[in-house]
């Protein structure tokens, strides 16, 4: 059969240098490229590392990454100080993890009923998951201590401004006056900070207690967010992957309709112009053997992550370590923010193609009735206190909320 | 089996070259007027496209003058004798030096400003007219629907007219209409129907004639005193395209569709129609409909239909002939019948470019002195402009005997 | 000679077949033509159909008006001079755009006799969508334009191509569907962009999608659909660089017998082709929200023949609630 197989490649061969034309084949696919079922728990072995799976190829040769991709577990991005440099949880710590965060549930993760903070339960149990412990103490695996590299001195110098601009705006309100820990840093006084009136020293980004305008929201309260790098929230974090000969392309799903597309130019040309600045960057991708590594760059300066907006620079490397697992590795340096670049390492599990359990419908703007709601809102509040039949607005705290997050152990 | 290949390949190569080889000739004939005295059409079936279609590819225009209408006094009679084409362009030539409006001075003076270098006279033609069909050489009557809508059309117009010198004097463009101090009430109505020509207000664009606001062009084309008429073609197999230079910026392109597929659907009216084209023999036949309401040709907007069927007849002349009817303006259909002559490729006498909007400064002109008018008259400082005759022109034209 | 070359193919052929894999040869390029990156080859047929991967854009006036129309003054008119549909003039929000703000003339894409066939009373609601299309039009807000609009907006989209799944990412927003080739569980609510199940019909793609809502126009003249939109639609590869696209509508709430649209999807066959973003959600914060600044932002244009002054309105009660987000 093979024989057969050669003698017709070599005639086709020969007409198409007769030709001087391009020969492609059809390919032969081998049967066993079928994904098996989903395992619902995490992958076997603790230590996982990238063990090639040369294995699974796509049928023109490819490694083989497609299918629906999400971490099963939870680990907290930065280590907490008392593990120091180990990376792994043993299983006992795990456990003990697991039955702490497991008690969690029950509440409402929000402070106590009738205070301004409360929002009636809105976020319980069942809108937010909590996952198993995972295996590893954090997700940063560089530095060996498993935490964000310093900033450096431009950087701490932009964020202290930053605080200090949304702390004068909480300063007439109960937040502060209650010394709540939404106000650390900060401090009470009666009559509303003069910088009501200003600008934010840079773009804003996030939620700050004021609503004059809409760049006055956080950019998730704007149907602005998602973005990379992304390793998850507590509203679930998905991504699938399909790939075609020469092509790549993931659309992420991480709920409350905040999805996005990237489609990863393979073709070895050069990043966009420096004058092309993207909400998620601009990713160019290329195998290194069986490792898909990306290349972001172009970021827009209305991004943040972590302080890092328009020089973000990611450079990421996929590894499909098993039939049902993804190595996902991250480096992301930003020399003007942190003093070093730093490395994110997470394992995905395969969902199942049948449970088809992705949503992808990033349709937040189109039900964003928060968004103007909280204008309207700002704006009767101003109407009824020039009226004299209502507070001043700037006594009320509108941007704090999920005080009762830290409580979880894992954070 | 690559031997054979090569071998194809070179087959094509020497039969391309033959093509290049036969491109049209005949193109390099000067054009210093006609010279036969009594053109038939022949079919000339040696000049042919190298696809093997009949050639029609060139730039062409009349170049001679012929009446659209044959005066009464020749009858049926279809062409000049060779002493009354002589005596009329001995009588024709004598107007070359006039100006060809009213006295200096008057209201309608345009100092001079379309002489004898802006507007050509031409040799006069071999035909009494252009009309060949009915064979009395003139237009069809119109219908009992047409003439109202045209009546109705003049009486507005002259209503506009009717307290300017225009009509105080009894000059010709306010014939049919009366003098009267007191501005017609009608200058605050709107036209029966939708405005093309000129009229004596100026309250929006679209008091505008149609050439003053750029709209102008359209077909049938046939030439008017005002800068010629020349189309120029362009064949591929399968597709014809024409540019058409009238002069004064106001060019237009035709795209013939030769798919043989249906006119555009009854919703889609175009300004230059729907032209679908096919060839009978050595004949372009050409079927124009599909005509916005906002055209107007002689009374007929949308209804009008044009058959028209191109033939090239020699090396240097091309036959056009155009069948026009529209059964709710004329009674009857009437048919036009031109001859075109080829003009140098090389002199590319043709300067398509339609750019009247972008030299436009008449047309907003003339609404901002109506509105200054209209100030000053509010102010008390001017005339009332309703005694002004802003529209009339060319009152002089009628002397052209041709004409 | 050319028995040495035979020999270098045949050693290929051994190796591809061994491994179950494509064989592509690098394109011969003179030298000329040569690109700073290095092509990659895309297959002609993967898994033995026709390979549709690559960017892809329609390049008709489908997203104007599906139907037939001659060119339009502007997007939104009013009445001129004359009472003649064939006289009205730009309006208000569009005039300072002169001819970029008009609309070209179509052939109109709707197969058939070119009619949509509304039942009597959807034919009034989608005549009252066109007179407030401005209010109403959910591209204006940069929402999601559902299947089929995606299709044919101005902008290109992406067809990656697998074996068990092609997703389509479109430039406009972050529109995107995966068309599942395999068996799969529905979604768990209505979507904007509908649930596309395919499968080859030799070498023509038949996607069938279904579980729309009914927020999504199909053009901006207004032509509109239910929550029983139900398209089937047909991809086939005409030519290397271009997909001839059909998709037939069926809709028993709105219509009264299916109708089709059809038309050619071109690539776009520049060299280093990709998608750029057009995350228009923020662009439009300021025609949705505006009216909710503190200060009004966005107040007066001024030209040198024309000023523009803008007054803002802030929907009250149930409309408020309507125009953000409801129907």
């Amino acid at each position: 059969m093979r024989d057969r197989f050669s003698r017709s490649i070599i005639t086709v061969a020969i007409a198409a240098v007769a030709a001087g034309a391009i020969l492609s084949v059809s390919i032969t696919r081998t049967s066993a490229q079928t994904q098996t079922a989903s395992g619902r728990t995490p992958a076997a072995s603790a230590k996982s590392s990238a063990t090639s799976a040369a294995a699974l190829k796509t049928s023109w040769g490819e490694p083989d990454l497609q299918g629906i991709w999400t971490d099963e577990s939870d680990t907290p991005l930065q280590r907490s100080p008392k593990y120091a440099n180990q990376e792994f949880f043993t299983d006992a710590q795990r456990a003990e993890l697991d039955k702490e965060r497991a008690s969690l549930l029950g509440r409402d993760r929000r402070v106590e009923r009738g205070t301004e903070l409360d929002v009636a339960g809105a976020y319980n149990a069942q809108f937010m998951s909590v996952k198993h412990t995972g295996a590893r103490t954090s997700l940063i695996v560089d530095p060996p201590n498993g935490r964000i590299p310093p900033l450096t001195p431009e950087a701490q110098k932009i964020a202290a401004a930053d605080r200090e601009f949304r702390l004068a705006l909480l300063q007439s309100t109960e937040t502060c006056k209650n010394k709540s820990v939404g106000c650390a840093g900060g401090k009470y006084d009666p009559t509303p900070s003069p910088r009501f009136a200003e600008l934010p020293p840079r773009y804003n980004t996030a939620r700050m207690n004021r609503r004059n305008n809409p760049e006055d929201g956080a950019l998730p309260d704007r149907c602005l967010t998602g973005g990379l790098p992304e390793f998850g929230g507590a509203t679930g974090s998905f991504r699938r992957i399909v790939q075609t000969p020469g092509g790549i392309t993931m659309f992420y799903d991480v709920g409350q309709g905040q999805g996005w597309q990237r489609n990863i130019v393979m073709n070895g040309s050069p990043h966009l112009p420096a004058s092309i600045r993207q909400w998620y960057g601009d990713s160019r991708g290329h195998w290194e053997g069986n490792t898909l590594v990306i290349d972001v760059t172009n970021f827009s300066a209305k991004t943040d992550y972590q302080g890092s907006r328009e020089n973000l620079h990611l450079v990421e490397r996929w590894t499909r370590t098993g039939p049902n697992s993804l190595e996902y590795v991250v480096t992301i340096e930003d020399t003007t923010v942190w003093t070093r670049p730093w490395t994110v390492k997470q394992e995905f599990t395969k969902q199942s193609d049948e449970e088809n359990g992705v949503y992808y419908e990033p349709r937040c703007i189109e039900g964003n009735y928060a968004s103007p709601g909280l204008m309207r809102g700002q704006r009767m509040a101003e109407a009824a206190f020039a009226r004299g039949e209502g507070p001043d607005p700037r006594l009320s705290d509108n941007a704090t909320d999920f005080v009762g997050v830290e409580d979880d152990p894992l954070q | 089996m690559r031997t054979r290949l090569l071998n194809s390949i070179g087959a094509v190569g020497v039969i391309v070259s033959v093509f290049m080889f036969l491109k049209p000739m005949g193109v390099t004939v000067a054009q210093e007027g006609s010279t036969t005295s009594t053109p038939t059409p022949k079919t000339v079936t040696s000049l042919k496209t190298p696809w093997g279609e009949p050639d029609l590819q060139g730039i062409w225009t009349d170049e001679s003058d012929t009446p659209l209408q044959r005066p009464a006094k020749y009858a049926n009679q279809e062409f000049f004798t060779e002493a009354q084409r002589a005596e009329l362009d001995k009588e024709r030539a004598a107007l070359l030096g006039r100006d060809k409006r009213v006295e200096r001075g008057t209201e309608l003076d345009v100092a001079g400003a379309y002489n004898s270098v802006f507007m050509s006279m031409k040799r006069t033609g071999a035909r009494t007219s252009l009309v060949v069909d009915p064979p009395n050489g003139r237009i069809p009557p119109l219908t009992p629907e047409a003439q109202k809508i045209a009546a109705a059309d003049r009486e507005f117009r002259l209503a506009l007219l009717q307290s300017t010198e225009t009509c105080k004097s009894k000059s010709v463009a306010c014939a049919g209409g009366n003098y009267n101090p007191t501005p017609s009430p009608r200058r605050a109505e709107r036209p029966a129907r939708y405005n093309t020509a000129r009229m004596n207000r100026h309250d929006g664009p679209e008091d505008g004639a149609l050439p003053d606001r750029c709209l102008t062009g359209g077909l049938p084309e046939f030439g008017t005193a005002y800068g010629g008429s020349f189309r120029r073609i362009v064949q591929t197999p399968g597709g014809i395209s024409m540019f058409y230079d009238v002069g004064q910026g106001q060019g237009w392109q035709r795209n013939i569709v030769m798919n043989a597929s249906p006119h555009l659907p009854a919703n889609i009216r175009q300004w230059f129609g729907d032209s679908r084209g096919h060839w009978e023999g050595n004949t372009l036949v050409i079927d124009v409909t599909n005509f916005s309401p906002k055209t107007d040709f002689r009374g007929s907007r949308e209804k009008l239909h044009l058959i028209e069927r191109w033939t090239r007849t020699s090396p240097t002349t091309l036959e056009y002939e155009v069948t026009i009817e529209d059964p709710t303006v004329w009674t009857r259909p009437w048919t036009v019948k031109q001859e075109l002559t080829k003009q140098t490729e090389q002199e590319n006498r043709i300067y398509y470019e339609p750019r009247c909007v972008e030299g436009n400064y008449a047309f907003p002109s003339m609404m901002l002195a109506a509105r200054r008018d209209d100030l000053a008259f509010a102010q008390g400082q001017g005339p009332d402009p309703a005694t002004k005759d802003n529209a009339t022109d060319f009152v002089g034209v009628e002397d052209d005997p041709l004409q | 000679m050319r028995r040495r070359f035979s020999g270098s193919m045949i050693a290929v052929a051994i190796v591809a077949a061994a491994v179950g894999a494509i064989v592509s040869m690098s394109i011969t390029r003179t030298s000329a033509q040569a690109p700073a990156a290095a092509p990659i080859s895309r297959p002609a047929r993967i898994g033995g159909k026709p390979n549709l991967s690559g960017i892809w854009q329609a390049n008709n006036e489908a997203n104007w008006d599906l139907q037939a129309h001659a060119a339009l003054p502007a997007a939104v008119t009013q009445p001129g001079v004359y009472p003649y549909d064939y006289a009205r003039v730009p309006a208000a929000p569009v005039l300072a755009l002169g001819a970029a703000g008009a609309v070209p003339g179509s052939l109109g894409v709707v197969q058939g006799d070119g009619q949509i066939p509304y039942k009597p009373e959807a034919l009034l609601v989608k005549k009252e969508n066109a007179e407030h299309w401005i209010d109403r039009d959910p591209e204006l807000k940069c929402y999601l334009p559902g299947i089929p609009r995606a299709m044919y907006m101005p902008y290109p989209f992406q067809i990656t191509q697998s074996t068990n799944k092609i997703h389509m990412a479109y430039e406009f927003s972050n529109t995107a569907r995966t068309i599942h080739l395999d068996k799969v569980a529905g979604p768990p609510d209505d979507t904007w962009m509908g649930h596309s199940v395919g499968h080859w019909d030799g070498d023509t793609l038949v996607v069938d999608v279904t579980n729309f809502n009914d927020r999504s126009w199909f053009d901006r003249a207004g032509n509109f659909h239910s929550d029983a939109l139900h398209l089937t639609e047909r991809f086939t590869l005409k030519s290397p660089d271009l997909i001839w696209y059909e998709a037939n509508i069926e809709d028993p709430k709105v219509f009264t017998r299916p109708w089709r649209i059809a038309m050619p999807l071109y690539r776009r066959a520049e060299p280093n082709m990709q998608l750029l973003e057009f995350r228009c959600n923020e662009f439009v914060e300021e025609f949705m929200y505006g009216g909710l600044r503190k200060q009004q932002l966005v107040k007066h244009w001024e030209g040198e023949t024309m000023a523009v002054d803008i007054t803002r309105k802030v929907p009250s009660g149930d409309k408020f609630y309507d125009w953000y987000g409801g129907k």
